[in-house]
């Protein structure tokens, strides 16, 4: 038979033990956090360094231009839903291409395709987009511009204008600034995108990805008749 | 610093090739250790599937990919697994293998789906003119596309919650 003092001694050694081993489990998951979080943390560091090992050419600020964006910025485009942007003006893009010759976008009826240099999409499309400008092209009154955005020097197809004379586009260019302010104000989020604009400034069409070539003379088209 | 992440979650995947490795050979010859199958398993799963959400997020959200109609569904096969085994790693339910499967098979199956259309780009597969499934946004060491870390995420996760369950 147990005596209360004994019954005592046993339920706080067990509740010792209970605790030692709460305690015990508390540090192997502290531990194992820390591995996990040093692992990563060693994975960051390894892709900085190796990513980081460019050579001498030029960086993003050598060849991302200024931008000025006269107007609202647009609403981003919804998916599946009808545009909210459709009929509202254009944001104007006052910059430059890449040689400096000055370059607007926004302000008459033009056919606008928003590109970055190291995208896949847009490496795909490029080709189909020279060959449709050098088989058809848009009406004469429709101007073809492509933005140059989201600069990254550290990415493939880097410098842009390499880019797009290795594919043969020798049509005009507005070369977006550092922050990517042209592909902001007109509510993107995504390359290649695409914007039709009417001959008064306002919005026909906006599309995130690639588009059907079939499509490039519907668009321009729509941008005349608009 | 998009560059950054990408090569980041290559490195990662890498990683969890290793882990899907070793616990596959524990596994097989019935041999998962105590602490494998206690503390590390369920945790590892479940972090495993936050990198895959969080970078597919990152990835579309931030640098702007546009994801294809297989990239979808095998987000929607990802996405819950953070949440079932999240909750299954509170609750200590070693059973979640039976839930977490039939997700794995199904994403599995839909990123090999993915990886063959883009190793024969004429095939074309369901996806959209805007955003084609033949399009490879991200290739790390020549190997590493979106659908092949997708997949290897899938089997590592597979395996994890298989080693979890009760000897």
């Amino acid at each position: 038979m147990t005596t209360p003092t004994k019954n005592a001694r046993t339920e706080a050694r067990r509740k010792e033990r209970e605790e030692q081993r709460r305690a015990d489990v508390k540090r192997q998951r502290l531990i194992y956090g820390g591995v996990g979080a040093a692992v990563v943390l060693l994975a960051v560091v390894i892709a900085v360094l190796s990513v980081g090992e460019t050579d001498d050419r030029v960086g993003v600020s050598e060849v991302a231009g200024d931008v000025e964006v006269d107007g609202d910025t647009l609403p981003p485009i919804p998916d599946g839903a009808a545009d909210p942007a459709v009929g509202q003006p254009a944001p104007v893009l006052s910059g430059a291409d890449f040689d400096g010759t000055p370059m607007t976008v926004g302000d008459g009826a033009q056919l606008v395709s928003f590109v970055a240099s190291w995208c896949p999409a847009c490496d795909a499309e490029l080709p189909l987009v020279v060959d449709w400008l050098t088989t058809s092209g848009p009406p004469e009154d429709v101007q073809f511009v492509m933005v140059s955005t989201n600069h990254d020097d550290s990415r493939q197809n880097w410098p842009p204008q390499d880019w797009f004379a290795a594919a043969g586009y020798t049509g005009d260019v507005l070369v977006d600034d550092v922050a990517s302010s042209a592909f902001r104000a007109y509510g993107l989020t995504a390359t290649p995108s695409w914007v039709v604009i009417s001959d008064e400034g306002e919005v026909l069409f906006r599309a995130s990805g690639m588009i059907d070539p079939a499509q490039f003379d519907t668009l321009a088209e729509l941008a005349a008749s608009g | 610093m998009i560059a950054v992440a990408e090569r980041t979650f290559g490195l990662l995947a890498l990683l969890a090739i290793l882990i899907a490795v070793v616990t596959t050979v524990a596994l097989v010859r019935r041999r998962v250790p105590d602490w494998l199958r206690d503390d590390v398993a369920l945790p590892l799963a479940t972090a495993i599937a936050a990198t895959a959400t969080g970078g597919s997020l990152l990835l579309s959200e931030v640098a702007g990919y546009l994801p294809c109609t297989l990239c979808w569904y095998q987000r929607i096969a990802m996405y819950p697994l953070v949440i079932v085994l999240g909750v299954a790693v509170a609750r200590g339910d070693r059973d979640v293998w039976r839930t977490v499967l039939p997700l794995t098979t199904i994403g599995s199956a839909v990123a090999l789906w993915h990886i063959a259309i883009e190793n024969n780009p004429a095939w074309g597969g369901p996806c959209e003119d805007a955003a084609p499934c033949t399009i490879i946004w991200v290739e790390e060491f020549g190997f590493l596309t979106l659908p092949t870390m997708a997949l290897v995420a899938f089997v590592a996760i597979s395996v994890l919650s298989l080693a979890a369950r009760r000897p």
